[in-house]
Order: C-alpha cells, then sequence, then structure tokens
C-alpha cells in the first residue's frame, strides 16, 4: 500500500464543454426579490402613473382625443398666462441671489469663525422649517401690508407683490440653502490654507483662490434648489402675490378656480423642467464633488479674529433676529384682539370652530394625516431602502426601484396633486376608491417627501458594515432577523430622523395636498391659506401658529426622547 | 497508506466580470486539515476565488466540489462555512455572547446548551472574561478572535479567512497568527485564508497558493514557494531576489554579464537561450568557503545598507560586469572586516540558484 500515497487523488471528469454556473436562488434571494417588487409597483403607482397622467391631460383635448400642442398653443397665445412664466423668473432669480448670499455669510460665519453664539445661530436658522410656507406671508403682511406695522419702511412701495414673495421665499429657503452650504464649507482641507499662508497669499486672495473653489458645488446646488423651491413654492404668492402672477398660482386658478385641467396639465409640465433640470444638474455634482473630498484631509480651525468675528456676529445677528421677528409678529398678530388697533391678548383668533376653513377638525385631520405619513411613510422608505442596498444581483430590479425613489426629488407637489386628481380622480380607475380620503392625502405626502428620507436611510445603511448579511448566511440565519436584530437597532437614529421629517413636512405642506383633499379632509395647512383668502387673516395667522408650535413641540420632544432613548439603545455606541 | 480524498475540489472554475477575466480556469485540491492560503498582490483573483468558494460572487464556469457534494450552484445559506472578514464585521448592538451565539439560536437549541456552547468557543479564543461587553469595548486583536468564535460556532466543515490580521497592528498581527494557526491545529478544520503578506502565509499555512492575473503560479509548502519558487513572478513576490540576467553557455550553465555560473541540474533549454539566473540576497556565501565550492568569485564591496539585523551588501564580482546584493550578517561584517571599497570572496552555492528562460518581451 506504499505506493498509493503517491498516486494522484482521481481527477474529476471534466466536463465536455464548460457549462455557465448559475446560482440557485436561496429563499432569503427570493423573499427579498419578491418584496422589492411590490415597491417597485408602489412607486409606479404613487408616482410614476399620477405623472404620466398628467403629461397625457397636457396632450388631450376637452373630450379625451389626442391633441397635439393645441392646449401649449392656446397657453401662449395668452400673454396674461405668458407674463407669469417672466414674472416667476424673476421673482426666482432675485429670491435665489438674496437667499443664497446670506445662507453663504450666515454658513461662513457658523463654519470659518469663532463668533460667540454659533449653536443658537444653528438653532435659529432652523426655525422656518417647522412653518408652512404660507406662514411669513401673513407675517409680512402684518410687518409691511396696509396697516403693517413697518409699512413706511418699504418707501411706498406695496409688499404685495415680487417684494412680498421675495421676502417670503427668502424666509422659507434659508434653511434649505444654509444647510447646502454649510456642507460644503465643512469639508474644507486646513492643509490647503496652510499651504497658502506660507505662500503668502493675503486673506483676500486666500478666500477667492482656496475657500470659493472648495464651496463651488454647494453654492451651484444651493442655488438650483432655491430656484425650483421658488418657481413651484404656491403658498407665498397665494398670500401676499396680489395682482402678481406666477405659474404656481396660475396653476391653482386654472384648477380650482376655471376647472380648466387641461391648462392646469400645460402649467405643471411648465414647471416639471426647472425641476428636473436641478435634479440632473445636482446629481452631476454630486458625482464631482465627492472627487473633491479626500480622505486624509485635515479638518479647518478657524482662529479667533476680533473684527471677522464682530462682523460676522452683526451679520448673522441681523438674519437671525428677521427670523424671529417674522415668526414673532404671526404669534403676536394671532392673540391680539384686532391688530394693530387693539393688543389685548386674546384667544378669540383660536376659536377655529366659529370660522369657515375646516376648524379645530382639520388640525385633527393634520395630525392624524402626519402621523399616518410618518409611520407608514417610514416603515416603506427604510425597507425600500434597505432591499435596494442588500439584495444579491437583481440588478435591474434595484436601479428601477433607485430610479422611482429619487424621482419625486424632482416633481413639485403642485404637479403631483394634480397627477392625483387625473389619476385617481378617473372614472375607469378602480383605484378611485381612495379619492377624497384620507389615504390619498397619505400617499401623496409620503410619495412627495420620498427622496430625501430614502437618502437619508441609504446613507445611514451605507454607514454599517457590508459583511453582516454575508456573515448571517453563513450562519443560516434568514436575512429579516438580521435585519430586525442589528440593522434597524443600529439604524435607529436615522430612521427616527426620517420619522421626524416626514411628519414635520406631511404637518405643514400646501402644494401636495391642495388638489386633494375633501371637506370631510381638510387640513390645518389647508385651512390656513382658506381662512386667509376670506379675509380672515388673523384666524389663519393662528392656524399657522398652532402648525409651527405642534412642529416645533414635536421636534423639541423628539431631542430630548432620542437622547433618552439613546443612551437606553445605544449603550454599544459607547465605549 | 491509503489514497486522501481532497477535502474541497477545484476543477476549471473560471470568473468573468464584462470581459475581464479574474479567474482563469482555476483548478485546486484541498485537502482535511490544511491550512492553505491564497497568496498574490491585489488584483490576482485570489478574494474572487474566496467568493466562489463561499457562493458570495458564484463562479462563471466550473465545479467547486465541498465534501463530495458539488456546492458550484448552491446559495451562501446552503453550504457549510464560517467566514472572518478584515473589518470583523461583529454586530456592534450585541452584547459579545449574543455575537458568538447568533448562528446557533436559530438551529432551535435549548438556551441552556447555547449559554454552554458559546462559554466553550469564548475559553477556546482566550476570551471567557468578555461575554457582558459589546465589541466596540474590545480591541481590535480581540474583536477578531470573536469574529473567529462566532465563525465557529456551527462547527463549519469549512473556516474561511478573508484578510483577517490585514486592519490590525503589526504587534497584535505577529501574535495572533500563532493563535489563529493553533486553534485551527487543535480543531482540525480544513481552512483558507486570503492575503497579500507573504509573511503570514509563509508562517501559518501547510501549503501556498499563489495566485496573480487569475491564475495559479504555484502550488506548495512554505518551504517549496520559498526556496524552490516555480517562476520568476512567484520567485519575485515572496522574499527578495536576485535576478542576474544571463544566456546558457552549457546545458548547466549561463554567461551572466561575463561570470559564469554553474546550476546544479542541466536545463532542457536549447544553447543560448536568454535565462534568468536567480539567488537569494541571504543565501550568498562569504565565509567557509572551501577550493571545491562552485561559483567563488572574488568581489568588490559597493553600497553597504544596515538594515538592523544585517547590511544589504552590493557585490561587484571582479572582471565582469555581475552585481549581485547579499544579505551580510553582522558576524560576517564584524569577522570578515567588510566595508563599501574592500573586497571578498563569495560564493552562489550550485544548489541554491534557480534557473528560469527569460521570457520574451
Amino acid at each position: 500500500m506504499t505506493t498509493d500515497s503517491l498516486t494522484l487523488p482521481k481527477l474529476l471528469p471534466a466536463p465536455a464543454a464548460p457549462r455557465a454556473v448559475r446560482q440557485r436562488m436561496s429563499r432569503d434571494d427570493l423573499t427579498m426579490r419578491i418584496v422589492l417588487s411590490l415597491l417597485v409597483l408602489w412607486l409606479i403607482l404613487t408616482v410614476l402613473l399620477p405623472l404620466s397622467a398628467l403629461l397625457v391631460k397636457a396632450f388631450q383635448d376637452g373630450e379625451g382625443h389626442f391633441a397635439g400642442f393645441a392646449n401649449f398653443a392656446l397657453y401662449f397665445a395668452n400673454p396674461q398666462l405668458t407674463q407669469s412664466i417672466a414674472n416667476s423668473i424673476a421673482v426666482a432669480l432675485a429670491s435665489t441671489l438674496i437667499c443664497v448670499g446670506l445662507a453663504f455669510l450666515y454658513a461662513y460665519g457658523l463654519m470659518r469663525t469663532c463668533m460667540p453664539g454659533r449653536g443658537v445661530f444653528r438653532i435659529v436658522a432652523q426655525i422656518p422649517l417647522l412653518a408652512p410656507s404660507l406662514l411669513p406671508a401673513i407675517s409680512l403682511v402684518y410687518l409691511f401690508g396696509n396697516q403693517g406695522l413697518a409699512k413706511g419702511a418699504l418707501f411706498g412701495a406695496s409688499v404685495y407683490g415680487p417684494i412680498g414673495i421675495v421676502m417670503s421665499e427668502v424666509f422659507s429657503a434659508f434653511p434649505h440653502a444654509l444647510i447646502i452650504v454649510i456642507t460644503a464649507l465643512a469639508t474644507a482641507d486646513a492643509r490647503l490654507y496652510e499651504a497658502a499662508d506660507a505662500l503668502k497669499a493675503s486673506a483676500w486672495r486666500t478666500f477667492w483662490t482656496v475657500t470659493i473653489p472648495g464651496a463651488r458645488y454647494g453654492l451651484i446646488s444651493a442655488i438650483f434648489v432655491v430656484v425650483t423651491r421658488v418657481l413651484t413654492d404656491f403658498g407665498a404668492p397665494k398670500v401676499i402675490g396680489g395682482q402678481f402672477n406666477v405659474l404656481a398660482t396660475d396653476i391653482y386658478k386654472q384648477v380650482i378656480g376655471q376647472q380648466n385641467f387641461r391648462m392646469g396639465a400645460v402649467v405643471g409640465l411648465l414647471l416639471l423642467i426647472p425641476a428636473v433640470l436641478a435634479f440632473f444638474v445636482d446629481q452631476m455634482l454630486q458625482r464631482r464633488q465627492s472627487a473633491v473630498l479626500s480622505a486624509r484631509a485635515v479638518p479647518f480651525q478657524p482662529r479667533p479674529n476680533r473684527a471677522i468675528d464682530l462682523g460676522f456676529l452683526i451679520v448673522c445677528g441681523l438674519v437671525a433676529l428677521a427670523i424671529i421677528v417674522v415668526i414673532a409678529v404671526a404669534f403676536f398678530a394671532s392673540i391680539a384682539t384686532l391688530w394693530p388697533y387693539n393688543m389685548t391678548p386674546s384667544l378669540k383668533n383660536y376659536d377655529f370652530d366659529n370660522v369657515d376653513g375646516g376648524g379645530w377638525e382639520s388640525y385633527r385631520n393634520s395630525l392624524r394625516m402626519a402621523g399616518l405619513a410618518a409611520l407608514f411613510g417610514t416603515s416603506i422608505v427604510f425597507l425600500g431602502a434597505y432591499l435596494v442596498e442588500k439584495t444579491r444581483a437583481f440588478a435591474g430590479g434595484r436601479a428601477i426601484y433607485q430610479f422611482l425613489a429619487l424621482l419625486p426629488l424632482a416633481v413639485p407637489g403642485l404637479v403631483l396633486g394634480l397627477g392625483y386628481i387625473f389619476f385617481f380622480n378617473a372614472a375607469d380607475n378602480p383605484l378611485n376608491v381612495v379619492y377624497a380620503t384620507m389615504t390619498i392625502l397619505v400617499m401623496c405626502t409620503v410619495a412627495h417627501f420620498y427622496s430625501v428620507a430614502h437618502l437619508t436611510a441609504l446613507t445611514a445603511l451605507k454607514q454599517i458594515d457590508q459583511e453582516f448579511e454575508t456573515v448571517s448566511a453563513s450562519l443560516r440565519v434568514p436575512f429579516y432577523r438580521t435585519f430586525f436584530r442589528v440593522t434597524l437597532p443600529v439604524c435607529l437614529p436615522a430612521v427616527l430622523e426620517i420619522v421626524m421629517y416626514l411628519f414635520v413636512n406631511a404637518l405643514t405642506t400646501v402644494s401636495a395636498v391642495v388638489f386633494i383633499y375633501a371637506p370631510q379632509t381638510t387640513l390645518a395647512s389647508i385651512a390656513v391659506l382658506n381662512m386667509d383668502d376670506a379675509g380672515d387673516v388673523a384666524p389663519a395667522a393662528a392656524m399657522a401658529m398652532t402648525l409651527f408650535l405642534t412642529a416645533a413641540v414635536v421636534r423639541i420632544t423628539y431631542a430630548l426622547a432620542t437622547r433618552r432613548l439613546l443612551t437606553l439603545s445605544q449603550a454599544w455606541r459607547f465605549r | 497508506m491509503s489514497v486522501i480524498e481532497p477535502y474541497l475540489t477545484i476543477r476549471g472554475v473560471t470568473k468573468r466580470f464584462g470581459s475581464f477575466t479574474a479567474l482563469e480556469a482555476v483548478d485546486l485540491d484541498i485537502y482535511p486539515g490544511e491550512f492553505v492560503s491564497f497568496l498574490g498582490p491585489s488584483g490576482c483573483g485570489k478574494t474572487t476565488l474566496l467568493r466562489a468558494i463561499s457562493g458570495l460572487d458564484v463562479q462563471s464556469e466550473g465545479i467547486i466540489r465541498q465534501g463530495g457534494r458539488d456546492i458550484s450552484e448552491l446559495p451562501v445559506a446552503q453550504r457549510d462555512f464560517g467566514i472572518v472578514f478584515q473589518s470583523y464585521a461583529l454586530f456592534p448592538n450585541l452584547k459579545i455572547k449574543d455575537n458568538v451565539a447568533y448562528g446557533l439560536v436559530s438551529t432551535g437549541r435549548k438556551r441552556a446548551e447555547i449559554a454552554a456552547r458559546v462559554a466553550e468557543l469564548l475559553a477556546l479564543v482566550g476570551l471567557a472574561d468578555q461575554a457582558d461587553k459589546y465589541p466596540s469595548q474590545l480591541s481590535g486583536g480581540q474583536q477578531q478572535r470573536i469574529a473567529l468564535a462566532r465563525a465557529l460556532a456551527l462547527s463549519p466543515g469549512l473556516l474561511l479567512l478573508d484578510e483577517p490580521l490585514s486592519a490590525l497592528d503589526a504587534r497584535v498581527r505577529a501574535r495572533l497568527r500563532g493563535e489563529i494557526r493553533d486553534l485551527q491545529k487543535r480543531l482540525g478544520i480544513t481552512t483558507i485564508m486570503v492575503t497579500h503578506d507573504q509573511e503570514e502565509a509563509l508562517t501559518m499555512s501547510d501549503r501556498i497558493v499563489v495566485m496573480s492575473h487569475g491564475r495559479i503560479e504555484q502550488i506548495g509548502t512554505p518551504d517549496d514557494v520559498y526556496g524552490a519558487p516555480a517562476s520568476p513572478f512567484v520567485a519575485d513576490f515572496v522574499g527578495r531576489m536576485n535576478f542576474l540576467d544571463g544566456h546558457l553557455s552549457a546545458p548547466n550553465q549561463a554567461d551572466c554579464n561575463g561570470a559564469n555560473l554553474t546550476f546544479a541540474s542541466a536545463t532542457t533549454y536549447a544553447a543560448n537561450t536568454p535565462v534568468t539566473v536567480c539567488i537569494r540576497p541571504e543565501d550568498v556565501v562569504v565565509r567557509g568557503i572551501n577550493g571545491d565550492a562552485g561559483n567563488v568569485f572574488e568581489a568588490d564591496v559597493g553600497v553597504m545598507e544596515f538594515v538592523g539585523n544585517h547590511f544589504t551588501t552590493m557585490l561587484h564580482v571582479r572582471g565582469t560586469g555581475l552585481n549581485v546584493s547579499a544579505d551580510l550578517s553582522m558576524n560576517d561584517v564584524r569577522d570578515l572586516g567588510v566595508r563599501p571599497g574592500g573586497s571578498i570572496r563569495a560564493s552562489l552555492p550550485i544548489e541554491r540558484l534557480r534557473v528560469f528562460a527569460t521570457p520574451r518581451p
């Protein structure tokens, strides 16, 4: 037997022709693919089909026949309507210039100087996020309107029109621009500044050759975000626009006022253009921005400089003061007996049940809607992000989901809402049972805010170890157990962030739901609009304040609660 | 002694990513209880081969059999292996004992049974007292041992180690090498380790599979791979090597820049074939050279580089254009008075030379 040890082990018979190996699908793979496919269907239903309905409508005549560009021809033949294009662009450009300029100064103060109170300034800048977009407009009416406190400050110009619109838009868009610019300025590499210093560059030259190039993608991105928001915002021009028509108010007038759905669809498509453009520019920039970042960058630490710190303290102080004044005026107007003649505090403006617009019932509806949207939206968003990140192979399905999840980023709320009417109100759509219910409001709101929530979830998922699923599979543990036992707990902070984001936005949104609410599902934000429309400006301010305070209380409770929750459930984070 | 059947058989395994071939018709047998390392530079296909064996990325073509069963098409969860990653991949929110118990819980064992097994595994890796801590409270080396315990929990037939020590600092790495190898021997578990670190592969493995460009360059014991590299690539990648270009002047002799080098056995190459003669710097002998030792030369001493435990010394063979790098121990240098600009007698031992035909450019 000794020679046997030298014999080579029997070779396997070589396959006649190499056969391609296809891995059998495990039960996990199958489950994940099925669930992801269901989520794709859901997004098709709540995003793609309503949008397509809008698209189809714009090319149909009154009887539903294909009409080519007839509707567009009609639109462009009406100088009153086309004037709105110029108006919208003018307002958007002015607002963007002011808003991004202020955001840059503010962010520079926060990130690159040692001015005192940076923590407070950061918090104050977030305040506009909590207010419905109608609130600053109402507040500005109280400040600069016909009976305004500071009417003289406008030197005779009227706040009703472009001036008022620009001011409110700057207020609403400020935190959105700020967060982008802050991120851009946060990625500074101290080594570049030290090099500039060593080469004896002046502060001014360093600013233009190091700071601005480092932040340029962020600035461009902020510009596009603000332009899109202003072009598609409907609340401010509705309240303070007066006779100054813009595209967003045109849609509303065509659809609600004149029941001219086709013309509404045409304007909706026009509004889609800048949003889609901004979407693609942003995608492109993000790809470049990531190349700018280097893992070995040394974080920049600002050094105290009395003059600069004081200068930025004054600028940031003024901006923060303006934000606080806008909120404060709305608050005091809402609790004054009759602004500005009788300033005795009173709660009579909060007696919503005696004013048209939906009463307190609409507030309860809002809470319910926001709660449902947060609960349901977070579940579906996080599950979707998890599956898109972790499903093995299935590249096609994942790409489609990813596209559909980012699509809402390019769709203004008004346009989506309009699409919902066309799609869900169609007589031959079996899904039209949801029309005029709470369900459709929740569906639309979740769809409207889907992308940002999706990106938040995706970022969190990308930060955890990519091998958890492999380890689980090798230990023969099914994926859903790892999902609930590990992935979800580890991502809890991001999940709560998404809950918060959806809740606050659902509470304050107007544009996405203004077309699809029904008498029994009026929302508080819509009530603000309707009360203001009917001339009940003080109750409108009171309702807007109610929403603002609710959002603020929820946000603060959340901050305190999560701190406690995180220390309890996230003990593992601390050594 | 009878034939030992291989535990893992790999035949004709090819992996393509689009038009790029990451693995080309790889054949390999791994025997029960063996510790085998896949060694090579990044992009050589070692990780791809491991991922094919684990089922994380199945091969495009070819067969993989484990324990007599064809696993080529099986999904990950139906294969039988434990895996340890460079990143440890410990679940951060679970305590150490829950990490180790992770795979046990879903096997439906009793709680007491699981606790006993966890205790046994933790004792095995020497961390019995850390059961109630979280991963972030442990050092990197400890975390990697926990990952190992977790991978062993279900007593898998095969243990896969994917660059397990690369994230650790040098001292811990050296200690853990020995510990992993000990554990593997005690358990007798068939183990495959992917690494780009030759020292790791040389110290831990029963056999080393050296890979390059999706192909296997050499399979052999650490001794074989180091002492008798099968190709210039292996000679270059593992350890340091003098590559001396020349051409055959006789079947067992080559003329390298005017110096005639004799090797132990005749080559089968035609006369005048361009060849590369390899010798490791530490194989150059400078003392105790007697008359009949082959390849003895008088050399001028060139640049001497102090590397701590020896001098890397450049020797210029007198009367020729041949330069050879030699590692001279501190003793050699002291006793023989070697200094730059001096001269020395050196031998390139016949049995230490390896000869390869120079590939045509």
